[in-house]
């Protein structure tokens, strides 16, 4: 852990040394990826490959019991471009 | 060479100056007119523009006239194909019938935004997006 | 500016573009500049119904900042090359 620490002094170093290896990213919009990240640039934009994209989907109009329902869905996308401004967190080491 | 970067696609609306397009604005309105000019950053100014107002496959237009639009506000800019337009199964009726419609949809879906914000804090999330991303 | 050199290596090909308010959009990519504004040519609209405005629409123009996702084909890009790309633009923008 300590060769880690050394190797990363500020927050992209972290991101750079996930690139190849699986992540997992939050996005805005109740929305989270996982996939093998290959590209990224200062804004956060990345490229990901073998991606499973997870939506929150809330649906207030289907009412049980006054409280709406909500359930995930998910999405298996082969290559994906996606946009910084999007982007919550990524962390490393999703398996 | 970096002058000449913010060309490559502004460049390339070229082909839709004096052309039939249609824009949509982040607040989700839709205009449709001719586009007199444009830059690099998408502001826009848009000649004998009308206002569309859609309601399922029924619309109304609204006569707005010239407009300069800020490039911030821009979703989407689409050049409209004259031949295909007339067949498409949209129909044009009058805005006072269309805008009850339009108004009651607006309403539903402001009010399941609110209801999905209450729904989500419950889980800990917040709600994405302020004013002007109704889009 | 790696971004771009990318999406310019992807012209001509068929790719999604997702916004943010859940349009998407498949086309042909014609162009991209600087802010990733986009333009794609023979579009369709995926769930049409829920966007009829698209209907009579045949090529477009989208602002770069109202892009969630692009989905692109995976065999259109080398992903060692992109991660040699991302490594030496990341050296060159963090030297100290």
């Amino acid at each position: 852990m300590a060769d880690l620490s050394a190797q990363v002094q500020e927050p992209f170093d972290l991101v750079r040394l996930s690139l190849s290896e699986r992540v997992f990213v939050k996005l805005k919009g109740e929305r989270s990826l996982v996939g093998v990240l290959h590209a990224y640039d200062g804004h956060m934009n990345m490229i990901m490959s073998d991606v499973e994209e997870t939506i929150l989907l809330v649906e207030p109009e289907e009412e049980v019991n006054g409280a709406g329902t909500v359930q995930t869905v998910k999405r298996q996308l082969e290559m994906l471009f996606v946009r910084g401004d999007s982007v919550i967190l990524v962390s490393p080491g999703a398996r | 060479m970096d002058s000449l970067i913010p060309f490559t696609t502004s460049g390339s609306l070229v082909d839709c100056v004096d052309k039939k397009v249609l824009i949509v604005l982040r607040d989700g309105r839709k205009l449709v007119g001719v586009l007199r000019s444009y830059d690099q950053f998408a502001n826009l100014v848009l000649e004998d523009s009308y206002e569309r107002i859609f309601h399922g496959l029924e619309y109304a237009d609204v006569w707005k006239g010239v407009f300069v639009i800020r490039g911030e506000n821009v979703v989407l800019l689409g050049e409209i194909d004259l031949d295909v337009e007339d067949e498409v199964p949209l129909v044009q009726v009058p805005l006072q019938h269309i805008m009850p419609l339009h108004n009651a949809e607006n309403e539903v879906r402001k009010k399941n935004e609110i209801e999905k914000g209450k729904i989500l804090m419950k889980h800990g999330f917040v709600k994405e997006g302020g004013e002007g991303d109704g889009y | 500016m790696l971004i771009f050199s990318v999406f310019k290596t992807l012209t001509d090909q068929v790719v999604t573009v997702e916004l943010k308010n859940d349009l998407c959009i498949t086309g042909t990519l014609k162009s991209v500049d600087q802010f990733l504004n986009i333009r794609l040519d023979k579009i369709s609209v995926v769930d049409p119904e829920r966007y009829p405005h698209m209907m009579a629409v045949k090529n477009c123009f989208i602002r770069g900042s109202v892009v969630r996702y692009v989905q692109i084909p995976a065999t259109a890009v080398d992903t060692q090359l992109l991660e040699d790309a991302t490594r030496r633009e990341h050296a060159s923008t963090h030297k100290r």
